[in-house]
């Protein structure tokens, strides 16, 4: 889950940072993503993503499974232990968490890379990806389940970044930790900042 | 000193196979310097008197060194407080008249016994898989002949505290036995006695862990904050490592 877990993060970090060239205006943006697509790695990169990303939540449903199952009888009272005790909400909602995330996937792989070619006016041959993300995101109600999705992607990030690293060995520290909370908040909000300037905006961006 | 009394919710079950429920007790005239199993110990008095079954739970030594005391107190294993097994638990914790649910430590590997025992033997077959470290028989060897330095032996002893009661198993919502695993697979990981037999015993270690039905860390440190002898999660990070180091030298 850590090895997987840290690399779908970085694979997060790249994918925001393409994102964010739509404030760059319209020809930085569908330069970057054509240069993407024409680039015959991209399959290689794509299939590496898929397994990535399948694996994570094989093994995350495996384990969980495992898990509900070591304790077939519950406790009537469970407190928390409080102390040492690192657990939160977003540690015990992992699953809850996954699963919403891997619902959206699919979808949100639909929506854009399967979406609606517009071929840019400006470049002929170039799609214009930017038009799309504009339409897309001036529906209210897709953008607000965006947002919450995105949200769900920084709870999750919230335990799963320090997790990671105690998983593979390298060790827990509060340093640490804060990070992994401070990079799930960055992330989160450079993503969500993209529909919400083009929802308040009306699409002028 | 001025006696209270508290209720308890106490987990009943008959035998291994029979249903289990928590029932009502009432302990009257408890003094508030009294252990949470002396206060026990009285409601057993009276049940016995009374000709009733009495309420069957583990302890020993009752100074908190040798693991055996295992209840799980108001959801908690060992009761709140840091650094204390349940017989460290003084009933001056509690209020005049307040309700205390006691359970049994609950894992499928730890199966309930009667009431509020379990059976932890699972910790056994981890510890027989390679809790251990050979030696050759023969005259005794010469003190101090194998130097260790003192910062090693501090941090061995850390994990070598650990007194294996389970509470880590008890508190983890996963059911999982890494902090104990972790502190054992430390202690003789760091010293050059465990050397010879360091990657066959973590991995010997971890599958009988896993087959004995633990659950996986999430790495929440419920475990480390039970724990009476405060073992630091860092020894599953440590665990984590021997583990990914032994496969690498024995493939």
């Amino acid at each position: 889950m850590g090895a997987t877990g840290l690399s779908l993060i970085a694979f997060l970090i790249g994918h925001v940072s393409g994102n964010l060239l739509i404030f760059a205006g319209e020809h930085a943006f569908n330069a970057y993503g054509h240069a993407l697509i024409s680039n015959p790695m991209i399959y290689v990169a794509e299939a590496g993503l898929l397994l990535l990303f399948v694996s994570h939540f094989v093994t995350g449903i495996v384990l969980t499974k495992e898990n509900r199952d070591a304790r077939p009888i519950g406790y009537q009272r469970n407190d928390r232990a409080g102390g040492a005790s690192r657990k939160s909400l977003a540690s015990t909602t992992m699953i809850l968490s996954g699963l919403v995330l891997l619902a959206f996937v699919p979808l949100h792989v639909n929506a854009f890379k399967f979406g609606a070619f517009y071929e840019s006016a400006a470049e002929p041959g170039v799609r214009d990806l930017r038009r799309l993300v504009i339409e897309t995101f001036s529906a209210p109600a897709y953008t607000a389940g965006y947002v919450i999705v995105l949200a769900i992607i920084g709870f999750h990030l919230w335990h799963g970044f320090g997790s990671a690293f105690e998983s593979l060995g390298v060790g827990y520290s509060k340093a640490l930790k804060r990070f992994g909370q401070a990079l799930a908040l960055i992330i989160t909000v450079a993503f969500i900042s993209i529909p919400l300037v083009i929802y308040l905006s009306e699409g002028a961006l | 000193m001025n006696e209270i009394s508290v209720k308890l919710r106490v987990w009943r079950q008959a035998s291994a196979d029979a249903e289990g429920k928590l029932q009502d007790y009432k302990v009257e005239n408890v003094v508030p310097d009294m252990s949470f199993l002396e206060m026990l110990d009285v409601l057993n008095e009276g049940l016995a008197r009374r000709g009733e079954d009495v309420i069957a739970f583990d302890s020993d030594c009752r100074e908190g060194i040798c693991g055996c005391c295992s209840l799980t107190i108001n959801g908690v294993p060992h009761g709140r407080g840091t650094g204390k097994t349940t017989c460290q638990l003084y009933m001056r914790d509690f209020a005049d008249g307040e309700t205390i649910t006691v359970e049994p430590f609950r894992a499928k590997a730890f199966p309930v016994v009667k009431d509020l025992v379990v059976d932890r033997s699972a910790f056994d077959g981890i510890m027989a898989a390679g809790g251990y470290v050979s030696v050759n028989t023969g005259a005794a060897p010469d003190g101090n002949q194998i130097a260790i330095g003192k910062d090693i032996a501090d941090k061995a002893f850390d994990a070598a505290a650990c007194i294996g009661c389970g509470a880590c198993v008890a508190a983890c919502k996963n059911a999982a036995a890494f902090l104990f695993v972790g502190a054992k697979v430390t202690q003789l990981a760091l010293l050059p006695q465990g050397h010879p037999e360091r990657e066959r015993r973590v991995i010997r270690m971890v599958d009988t862990m896993e087959e004995a039905g633990f659950g996986n860390c999430t790495n929440e440190a419920e475990c480390e904050a039970v724990c009476p002898k405060e073992i630091s999660t860092a020894h599953i990070t440590k665990l984590n490592r021997e583990y990914a180091r032994a496969l690498l030298k024995l493939s």
